[in-house]
């Protein structure tokens, strides 16, 4: 089966239009409305009428204590604004308060955040769709008893349960600039679910996904960490990320994906501090629906709200398989998307400190540890690699080519600080990253295809035979391995 | 937490968790990490997965979607179709896109029924009357974004309902400030003179300037059938004429009850010292005048409030309603266009403009010249002036050489330099063309032929530069020069 980069596949979409009116609270860079931006951006560029739309029923206490604990789930029903001061020791225990504060609406929230993934993972268990997107979910951090970076309810591991009861190994990947430690916890000794996570290591919440953890007891080697540094920009993402996930493709031999498309990977988050453009994000959602399996969508983290609702409506595009045009329709909050109301985001000069040498060496680390699952075949390991970064970056010359722009036009694109900014009566700057993006450094750039040119044209030649992608050699077998 | 993250103490070390289960033993392992965070094990943090299922135990029909089905897409109906009802639901009833989907899906795709059912509902109304967003305001610049606080001023509105109108009204909180703006200009320069505000000379005294642009509303007024209060200095219908002045509506049934003039808020006009920078600032903005009749129907309908007249709706804000609709149904016109265009462009580009090009002239090249193509030859003089290469690209049929041999031939015969003339004042060059014109007609041909010679002319006045007169040569006698500039001389050889 060859895969198609814009295949259509039936799309299914959960969203609840309550979402956007919960507020985490002043100076809060958690901004659930960043779900309804998208949404409206959605509906405007003609991708809500493509898809099924659901509205997501609220989760049950029953449901979310399939992993959670009970009394966790009892506190957090039961805790209000008002009555915070009775539950003080509580708090403490589940880690409510701080990051995760106590908000009007907040157990309904979680409701509907988790609500969303568990009906579209039912909906994946009945084959009623192939893709499904929950953009109020992707909430990483929660753990079983305890609340974490803005997430509650850990609506991912909820869907992952579900997916279970169908799909032997259900494979997680998570590109949230942040560790997504609440789901490689919750499944950090089983084999059924392995979770790959890529993100900034080192002095970084949370603080876990250290290249060395890489599970406990029978869920040994099923999870995956990739620490990276700042500024890993597009190129050098795809660079990790697609031999990676060809891999874990292999050696795993998922029967269903769920990708965590945290937004906060993005240039110019708030929080974050990678420098992916809206496409390089969009390219992981793009390489993992080639394998053609079921597929889960969820959102995440990100911070800098218009560049989110881009990023997921962009993602909701590659899932549909429909190209959408640069320029943004006019949509509730266009005025958001200022100054100039395009889609796709630049990044910035900000330097890369991932250097090619760096990364190799994470996936030389990464690849022996795959190597020790149990069905690994153990053959194709070595060039496949090269040329599928190769095979792809060329792909993405020919997308990119009319979107490139001179650097001059690019720097009228950036924002000032204050520019109707998500987080313009927030900006007391405590949150946010000090290192300005925008002092000028000469931009290091990977160059991965500079040693190796003569090995690629080599595979290039061999591999025309079977002319097919190579990420795409496994793909055959998918349909038939994945209930044994 | 996040906000620690930039610090050292991760989580402020307020919480101590178990180590790695992996205990790290391996040699590369280094003490960096002691303080950092580890993946927990045990039965308090490990999810329970459930048993897979038995394929032939699944009864998957019998699972519920635990979700709504809102929309689901059809293929019955084209894009267009669709734009065009999701338009007409929006600027005809008020609905947004989800709910235009949404009537339609209701009615199972069927797109005519839905049309006809629009007009039968009304999407949820604007809860939000002018004194809730007022009050909101006031509240909003007291708390900022602490919305219980500011549910105190409202009580009646939920948490969510104040998080929703904020995101929705931050946006056009500019364009608010300008309607302060504008309101502020308006009432600067009524508590003037009663004058519209639009130049005033800086220089003139008060008193001049003020007379000068009574006239000028005299005469605009009278152009427009409308008339301006000499108070408030607004332009509306009716005047009545009142002690000196003459009074709109307001003023009048203000100045009868009173006894005194309309007073007007904002910034006191000529007297004050300062006044006219305060003038200047609070100008309106070109193109945008105030009509009081407007302002008369905007505020004499049955207000919010009113518990009478219920079968009206409020006139101003239904007025104000209408052209926002206008507004944003224009700019998404505008969005439209700008994704066609560049989807052209686009399309352009991939393809190249070759194609559009036309092909190589079928007619061969001839040295004879036919009328037609004399007729064709004078029009692009006439638009090339002397760049012969384009001409003969235009012509088709000629080459550059040809063309030149025309432009000497037929010299005289079709008045060229006439034709020249003309096309160079159309470019433009008001100087020289100023210069040119000075000389008559009739002389201008002798002039240039005796510059034929090949030598420069005497005539040539003395600010003129040396390159002028070659060109003026070159005018004369391109055949002989050899190689005259293809580009049209700047320059025309005067007197």
């Amino acid at each position: 089966m060859a895969m198609q980069p814009h295949s259509k596949k039936r799309v299914c979409y959960y969203y609840d239009s309550d979402i956007g009116n919960y507020y985490y609270g002043q100076g809060h860079p958690m901004k659930p409305h960043r779900i309804r931006m998208t949404h409206n951006l959605l509906l405007n560029y003609g991708l809500y009428r493509k898809m099924e739309i659901y509205r997501p029923h609220k989760a049950t206490a029953d449901e979310m204590t399939k992993f959670h604990s009970d009394d966790y789930i009892r506190f957090l029903r039961s805790i209000r604004p008002d009555n915070m001061s009775e539950y003080n020791k509580q708090m403490q225990r589940f880690n409510v308060g701080e990051d995760c504060p106590v908000f009007d609406g907040l157990y309904e929230f979680c409701q509907l955040s988790a609500g969303g993934s568990v009906a579209a993972a039912v909906k994946l268990n009945k084959q009623a769709s192939e893709i499904c997107i929950n953009w109020g979910g992707g909430l990483h951090h929660a753990k079983k008893s305890e609340a974490s970076g803005f997430c509650y309810v850990n609506d991912i591991v909820l869907g992952i349960l579900e997916l279970l009861k169908y799909h032997q190994r259900v494979l997680y990947i998570d590109i949230d600039v942040h560790h997504g430690d609440g789901v490689e916890e919750a499944f950090y000794t089983t084999d059924r679910v392995m979770t790959v996570s890529f993100h900034k290591y080192g002095e970084y919440f949370p603080g876990t996904g250290d290249l060395r953890d890489i599970g406990a007891g029978k869920g040994k080697y099923y999870a995956v960490n990739i620490p990276l540094r700042d500024g890993m920009d597009d190129e050098s993402y795809e660079s990790i990320f697609v031999p990676i996930i060809s891999k874990v493709m292999e050696t795993f031999q998922p029967s269903a994906v769920v990708l965590q498309c945290g937004a906060d990977s993005l240039t110019g988050d708030r929080l974050g501090c990678f420098n992916l453009t809206v496409r390089g994000h969009g390219r992981c959602v793009e390489l993992v629906k080639r394998f053609g399996l079921p597929f889960l969508l969820v959102g995440g983290g990100g911070y800098t709200i218009r560049n989110v609702s881009r990023c997921w409506t962009y993602e909701t595009s590659v899932a549909l398989g429909v190209e959408i045009a640069n320029e943004l329709p006019y949509n509730d909050y266009f005025e958001y998307f200022g100054p100039d109301f395009k889609l796709h985001i630049s990044p910035s000069n900000m330097s890369n400190q991932n250097t090619p040498e760096y990364l190799e060496k994470i996936k030389n680390r990464l690849f022996e540890n795959l190597r020790m699952l149990p069905h690994a075949p153990g053959v194709q390991v070595q060039a496949i690699p090269e040329d599928a970064v190769n095979d792809e970056s060329e792909d993405e010359d020919k997308v990119d080519k009319d979107e490139r722009l001179p650097q001059s036009e690019k720097d009228k694109r950036i924002t000032g600080e204050g520019e109707l900014s998500d987080s313009e009566d927030e900006g007391e700057g405590g949150r946010r990253d000090n290192r300005s993006y925008r002092t000028p450094q000469p931009r290091k750039r990977p160059r991965l295809d500079k040693d190796a040119p003569a090995l690629k044209d080599e595979l290039k030649a061999e591999d025309s035979k079977d002319d097919v992608k190579n990420m795409s050699v496994e793909e055959p077998k998918k349909d038939t391995v994945p209930n044994p | 937490m996040v906000l620690a993250e930039r610090s050292n103490d991760v989580r402020n070390g307020k919480r101590s968790r178990g180590p790695s289960p992996n205990g790290h033993g391996s040699p590369d392992s280094s003490s960096e990490d002691e303080n950092a965070e580890k993946i927990r094990v045990g039965r308090d943090y490990q999810a329970v997965c459930p048993e897979l299922e038995p394929v032939e135990q699944r009864r998957p029909e019998l699972i519920s979607d635990r979700a709504l089905l809102v929309w689901s897409p059809t293929t019955d109906i084209s894009d267009l179709k669709l734009d065009e009802y999701i338009t007409t639901a929006k600027e005809k009833y008020g609905y947004n896109g989800e709910q235009a989907l949404g009537m339609l899906f209701w009615h199972k795709h069927d797109l005519n029924r839905a049309s006809m059912d629009l007009a039968n509902f009304t999407p949820f109304p604007d809860e939000w009357t002018v004194e809730d967003k007022v009050l909101f305001e006031q509240a909003f610049q007291f708390h900022g974004k602490s919305f219980h606080r500011i549910r105190q001023m409202l009580p009646d509105k939920s948490i969510a309902s104040l998080v929703k109108y904020y995101y929705s009204w931050k946006k056009t909180r500019a364009r608010t400030s300008l309607m302060d703006v504008v309101g502020e200009g308006r009432n600067a320069a009524g508590t003037g003179t009663g004058k519209s505000g639009a130049g005033s000379e800086p220089g003139g005294s008060d008193k001049e300037s003020d007379n000068d642009e009574k006239g000028e509303l005299g005469s605009e007024s009278a152009g427009s059938g409308g008339k301006w209060c000499t108070v408030c200095g607004i332009l509306c219908s009716h005047t009545t004429p009142h002690n000196s002045h003459k009074l709109c509506q307001a003023c009048l049934v203000h100045a009868r009850r009173t006894g005194s003039m309309r007073p007007l808020c904002g910034p006191s006009g000529r007297r004050g010292p300062g006044a006219k920078q305060q003038r200047y600032k609070h100008r309106l903005p070109r193109g945008i005048y105030i009509n009081h009749d407007d302002l008369v129907a905007m505020a004499t309908g049955p207000q919010p409030g009113d518990p009478v007249q219920p079968g009206i709706v409020n006139q101003g804000e239904a007025m104000l309603k209408a052209m926002d609709r206008e507004i944003i149904s224009l700019k998404r016109q505008v969005q439209q266009n700008k994704q066609q265009l560049s989807a052209m462009k686009r399309k352009v580009g991939d393809a190249g403009v070759d194609d559009l090009r036309p092909g190589e002239p079928p007619a061969k090249i001839n040295s004879r010249w036919t009328n037609e193509e004399l007729l064709m030859a004078v029009t692009a003089v006439r638009k090339y002036g002397k760049d012969f290469q384009a001409i003969a690209e235009t012509l088709g049929t000629k080459t550059e050489a040809h063309v030149r041999s025309f432009f000497i031939s037929y010299r005289r015969r079709y008045n060229l330099d006439a034709v020249l003339r003309e096309h160079e004042a159309d470019r433009g060059n008001a100087h020289h063309i100023q210069a040119g014109t000075t000389s008559t007609d009739a002389e201008n041909p002798v002039e240039i032929t005796t510059a034929n010679n090949g030598t420069s002319s005497p005539q040539t006045t003395k600010d003129e530069k040396p390159e002028v007169d070659s060109e003026g040569v070159s005018l004369g006698a391109p055949a002989e020069q050899g190689g005259p500039p293809t580009t049209p001389p700047k320059h025309k050889p005067n007197k």
